[in-house]
């Protein structure tokens, strides 16, 4: 799994006090930290930035490159701040987070990828917004976000589709479908492009004590779908123990061997039953109540894990 | 060439409840009024059972209403004027239940106290003997003071006591259940918090066969489709065995369709909007038949021509088509 890491983000309070403060050490122990526990790659999320853009974004640049060599994510819709913290990369090749299906951001971002050799991520989202069901969602990277790239001679294998994973609380019925668009876009175009998703976005607005879970249960079953990239919070030890499970068959534990059964059965686009989980155990019972939530199956509600 | 008619099948079934309570059961009510128990969608018999036909209550307040449209006010004239004597009209218009909604102020303009809340109750149980529903004016405070006192001073009556939302329902549920009343949760549109707070009330350790929910739903071309998806999915939920979903659903298209504009206004609309008062018995009607249609299992209406139109409709659903 390539995780690319979430956690400089301005919607952290720490972060937010950091920037204005412009503290070059905070960035940087938090790069190092993420790269230390795996993160293959580094989203910088200072939102948009309109009036000092052009100053913060080449001043984060060089401050996280100088402590770690990973690929830098510009996450930010501000076309001109991006391009000036793009001037600024030395080390890996960069990746730009995002262009939408929208017209006037298809025209430009994908070219300014192609200036500076950036990987594009390319969200399944037009000026109707984000469909519900996968296959309009694989639609718009079929007719839309790829046919732009190759329209630029922009290498596919450059690009980054997102379907885009919504939250459980109140955009349910679109979870079930991420997975399905995740499974389809593997077989989109030839070479395939990357396929990424936000995965903390499916427990936006759900508890805090009950995120990891949801996160990790959704991680599984993403990768089931066959997801090998995603921006995520790499410092989620129980989160690796998930993707590690998984990705070396891993059984040794009950909570372990029904990860993998979800991954599997996903794959193989069957029903996850009861005869999977045994119901005497808490955890297990607790992966099971998230399942049936995630597959829309049951109503999400905060306290589903009590009822 | 026979044709096979695809069915639905449900594990699920709404909860049976009941409201009011006669003397032997504690309260002083001549009848009692059982809704929900469904194990299929609305009104397809031949999926499964529907024990309990949808029923009306109509909507009366504590004193002659100062926002209430002059359309209203013309046809119950002086009788708005006394609770008592509107609730003994309501009834004799057809009700099936009467809801009680209380004022924030008196008619001087000083707060309701709970007093004369109390007093409002006593009378109309004293007119009525049909089981009845008692709301609050809507703030929360104002709604836990006046209901509290209207709780304990009819206990054993089942009243359901409106409205319980997520910010405020503690204090409702507790004197619902120390005093043998039901409640409504009321949630704006939403799915998730709808079944929330139904969690949260079963939490408190009130029997879910005393909770109501009402899900909301706009009107006539008001936001009415969302509505109507949102009471659907949580009825779907219910059928597939969700048990925090599983309670009758009560709506208000009295209330949404007459704070329309098209029921409203009688002047300076164009001419082919027709006549207002048919206009407005329209508009409170089809919501309400709408909404009967997503699973309403009680409607609380406004006007009794509207409240005869909707009976009709439910007659006709109710009669189960030749088997198939």
């Amino acid at each position: 799994m390539y995780i690319i890491g979430e956690n400089i983000h301005i919607i952290s309070q720490k972060v937010k006090d950091a920037l204005t403060a412009r503290d070059a050490r905070f960035f940087q122990e938090l790069a190092v930290k993420q790269v230390e526990h795996g993160a293959k790659a580094l989203d910088l999320n200072l939102g948009p930035r309109k009036k000092d853009g052009e100053e913060v974004f080449p001043w984060i640049a060089e401050t996280v490159q100088a402590v770690v060599d990973v690929p830098l994510s510009f996450d930010s819709t501000n076309i001109v701040g991006i391009e000036a913290g793009l001037k600024k990369i030395t080390k890996a090749q960069p990746i730009i987070n995002s262009t939408s299906a929208e017209e006037e951001r298809l025209e430009k971002v994908p070219l300014l990828a192609k200036k500076y050799n950036a990987r594009l991520i390319a969200l399944t989202m037009g000026r109707g917004g984000i469909p519900i069901g996968s296959d309009e969602r694989v639609t718009i990277a079929i007719e839309k976000l790829i046919p732009r790239a190759v329209e630029i001679d922009y290498p596919i294998e450059d690009l980054i589709i997102d379907p885009l994973v919504l939250t459980v609380s109140g955009c349910q019925e679109y979870c079930p479908e991420c997975i399905e668009a995740v499974r389809t876009l593997q077989y989109s175009w030839d070479p395939p492009p990357a396929i990424s998703v936000g995965l903390s976005n499916v427990s936006n607005a759900v508890p805090h004590e009950n995120r990891p879970l949801m996160n990790q249960v959704y991680c599984a079953m993403l990768m089931g779908g066959g997801l090998q990239m995603m921006i995520a919070d790499p410092l989620d030890k129980e989160l690796w123990e998930v993707i590690n499970a998984i990705e070396s068959r891993d059984e040794s534990t009950p909570v372990k061997k029904l990860y993998v059964k979800i991954h599997d059965r996903i794959a193989a686009m069957e029903e996850i039953t009861t005869d999977d989980v045994d119901m005497s155990d808490p955890g297990q019972a607790a992966i099971w109540k998230t399942i049936q939530i995630l597959l829309n199956k049951v109503i999400y509600a905060d306290s589903y894990l009590e009822q | 060439m026979p044709v096979e008619i695809p069915k639905d099948k449900w594990n699920g079934q709404v909860r049976v409840v009941t409201l009011g309570a006669t003397a032997d059961q504690g309260g002083t009510r001549t009848s009692t009024v059982t809704v929900g128990g469904e194990t299929t969608m609305p009104f397809m018999h031949f999926e499964g059972e529907i024990p309990h036909r949808p029923v009306i209550a109509l909507e009366i307040k504590d004193r002659r209403p100062d926002d209430w449209s002059s359309l209203l006010l013309d046809l119950w004239s002086d009788k708005a004027d006394d609770p008592a004597v509107w609730a003994k009209a309501a009834e004799e218009a057809g009700a099936d239940l009467i809801q009680l909604s209380l004022s924030l102020t008196n008619a001087d303009g000083n707060p309701t106290t709970p007093e004369a809340a109390v007093d409002a109750v006593k009378k109309v149980l004293a007119a009525t003997g049909l089981p009845l529903l008692v709301f609050g004016p809507g703030q929360a405070d104002v709604d836990n003071e006046l209901l509290v006192a209207v709780a304990e001073a009819t206990k054993g009556e089942r009243l359901v006591l409106g409205i319980c939302e997520d910010k405020n329902y503690r204090t409702i549920v507790a004197t619902a259940m120390a005093n043998d009343h039901l409640v409504i949760a009321r949630c704006p549109m939403d799915v998730n918090l709808s079944k929330q707070l139904n969690i949260l009330i079963s939490d408190m350790g009130l029997p879910l066969d005393r909770v109501l929910m009402d899900p909301t739903t706009g009107a006539l071309g008001y936001g009415i489709e969302y509505g109507f998806s949102v009471m659907e999915r949580l009825r779907m939920a219910a059928l597939q065995g969700d048990a925090m979903t599983q309670l009758p659903m009560i709506v208000t298209p009295g209330f949404e369709a007459w704070k329309t504009k098209e029921s409203k206004v009688g002047v300076d609309v164009p001419e082919s909007w027709g006549d207002w008062e048919q206009r407005a018995i329209n508009w409170e009607t089809i919501t309400a038949v709408a909404l009967l249609e997503s699973g309403a299992d009680i409607l609380v209406l406004r006007h009794p021509e509207s409240l005869k139109r909707v009976r009709a409709a439910i007659e006709d659903l109710m009669t189960a088509p030749e088997t198939v």
